[in-house]
């Protein structure tokens, strides 16, 4: 067992002098994984923060009542009298338009362009949250409503949320591409890496070969090589989405402010990143072996 | 301890570097190799030391047929055997200790008993002051040196030795020789190729003269 262990540590040892003997190649190695790692795992990240924020947003169906602009009083309350009384119509509230021009003057800073305006160019609306979100009702809804003259449109809110989410789980399926393909390109990666460490250690696995060196003793320090610079590189690529979140975060929490809402991109669950941090080291090992194998072979005396 | 039983070896291209050998060297015999270059000693060596296989007949050493052994036992049956190269093989990437202990490491040798050893064996060639220098400051005579005290220092049975004076002056040569002496004093068994016979003839030890991958008289 502590001879076991002791092949272990000198192929530890040898890993950590390969990779300060270059300490310029290998930050430059680092690097290349982190990338490759970075970009899977920032799609991720942000689509999964996108998705956390989709979950946020109500389910219930909503949707908007616009009047004419030229719609009266009597107009109004017509029409709010008629929405009560429907029986989809869980909840309605009015909102006056001349309420919604002082709205919009405070949160668009468009004051001054507002108020050169003779009249008020929006109509009177009503919010509703409906029982009922599906194309059937609300197209019921909408032929009773626009039997009416006063009411000249009928959206329904909710849609940009459903399409929203179509969104993010079309965003989760290309970050599950994009960890693909960069998965195989870490593969080649580590696979090229360890080739050029083989052929520039040609001599010394020649050598130890021709003294007795095992196959597993020539293989080991290169395994351990992949899988530190796998768990490394994995680091790094952390290290640069989380840079890139910390820099995206300024603009997003004020794009989340103009939406009334507060919103910081942060990173996913630690269980998740360690999870990818094992996952990286695996394809690193896994490249590392098929290139070991590979030019092993080929050095055989 | 090394035995050759009508022994022919065939390089892919048709040169047919050894035919029909047979011989054999007991242990703890000193044995000289002798012949031209091209004659046929390298391969003779290769063999011993399971670096090629044999295109017909069997190479048995320390009990073990090489011409029918698993890849994966010939670590093993190499651990046994010190070889010492022409051309050196020295790594100078590492210090001249470092090149010394790697016979150890390889084995997983307890790292203070290695170190011990490998001083031992440097004590022994008289490189000890030179340990932590870089091989490349080391004369040719040195670096074979090295590159004797690389092959004794986990104590082989069986010494190789492909013209370890070769390249070097007549005293240097006399002088690396008087090491194998010793060693084979403490009982190892030693073969030696050279193509100058002149330094054999002191030692009064069988020579095996090569000639065209066939024995002469």
């Amino acid at each position: 067992m502590t001879h076991w262990l002791r092949l272990h540590y000198l192929a530890l040892l040898t890993t950590l002098r390969l990779l300060a003997t270059n300490p310029l190649s290998s930050l430059f190695n680092l690097l290349v994984i982190g990338i490759a790692v970075a970009l899977p795992l920032g799609l991720y990240t942000l689509v999964s923060n996108l998705q956390g924020m989709a979950g946020q947003l109500p389910t219930e169906p909503q949707a908007s009542v616009f009047l004419q602009t030229d719609a009266s009083a009597a107009d109004v309350a017509r029409i709010q009298a008629l929405l009560a009384s429907d029986a989809n119509v869980k909840q309605s509230r009015h909102i006056d338009k001349t309420q919604a021009l002082k709205d919009l003057e405070q949160t668009s800073g468009m004051g001054d362009l507002l108020a050169g305006l003779g009249n008020n160019p929006l109509p009177d609306s009503f919010e509703l949250t409906l029982k009922q979100g599906d194309a059937n009702t609300l197209a019921e809804l909408s032929t009773r409503l626009k039997a009416d003259s006063a009411v000249e449109h009928i959206q329904l809110d909710s849609e940009w949320a459903q399409r929203l989410s179509s969104i993010v789980s079309l965003g989760h399926e290309a970050a599950i591409t994009v960890a693909g393909l960069f998965g195989a390109a870490l593969l080649l990666i580590t696979a090229n890496l360890i080739r050029m460490q083989i052929l520039t250690r040609r001599e010394e696995i020649e050598v130890s070969k021709l003294i007795g060196a095992t196959d597993s003793f020539i293989r080991r320090p290169f395994l351990y090589l992949a899988a530190v610079q796998g768990v490394l590189g994995s680091l790094v690529g952390i290290g640069l989405v989380a840079v890139g979140l910390s820099r995206l975060n300024g603009p997003v929490a004020k794009l989340a402010g103009l939406y009334g809402q507060s919103f910081q991109l942060s990173l996913p669950a630690l269980a998740t990143l360690a999870l990818s941090l094992l996952c990286v080291a695996a394809l690193s090992l896994a490249g590392a072996s098929l290139s070991v194998r590979k030019h092993l072979r080929l050095l055989d005396t | 301890m090394i035995q050759f039983n009508q022994v022919s070896k065939r390089y892919t291209g048709g040169f047919e570097a050894l035919k029909n050998l047979s011989f054999q060297i007991e242990t703890g015999e000193l044995v000289f190799l002798a012949g031209h270059s091209g004659a046929g000693k390298s391969t003779l060596l290769r063999l011993v030391a399971g670096i090629d296989r044999p295109t017909a007949g069997s190479v048995v050493v320390n009990g073990q047929n090489l011409a029918s052994i698993r890849s994966g036992a010939l670590p093993f049956l190499r651990r046994h055997i010190g070889l010492i190269f022409q051309d050196h093989k020295i790594l100078f990437d590492r210090t001249v200790f470092d090149n010394v202990m790697l016979p150890l490491d390889i084995v997983g040798y307890d790292r203070r008993e290695a170190g011990r050893r490998a001083r031992a064996a440097l004590d022994k060639v008289g490189l000890l002051g030179r340990e932590k220098m870089s091989p490349i400051s080391l004369s040719g005579g040195e670096q074979q040196r090295l590159c004797i005290a690389r092959a004794v220092v986990h104590r082989p049975s069986v010494l190789l030795a492909d013209e370890p004076t070769g390249n070097l002056d007549r005293a240097y040569a006399l002088d690396i020789m008087e090491l194998f002496k010793s060693f084979h004093q403490v009982g190892v068994t030693i073969v030696i190729s050279a193509h100058d016979e002149s330094l054999m003839a002191d030692y009064g030890r069988r020579i095996l003269r090569l000639n065209k991958g066939q024995f002469t008289q």
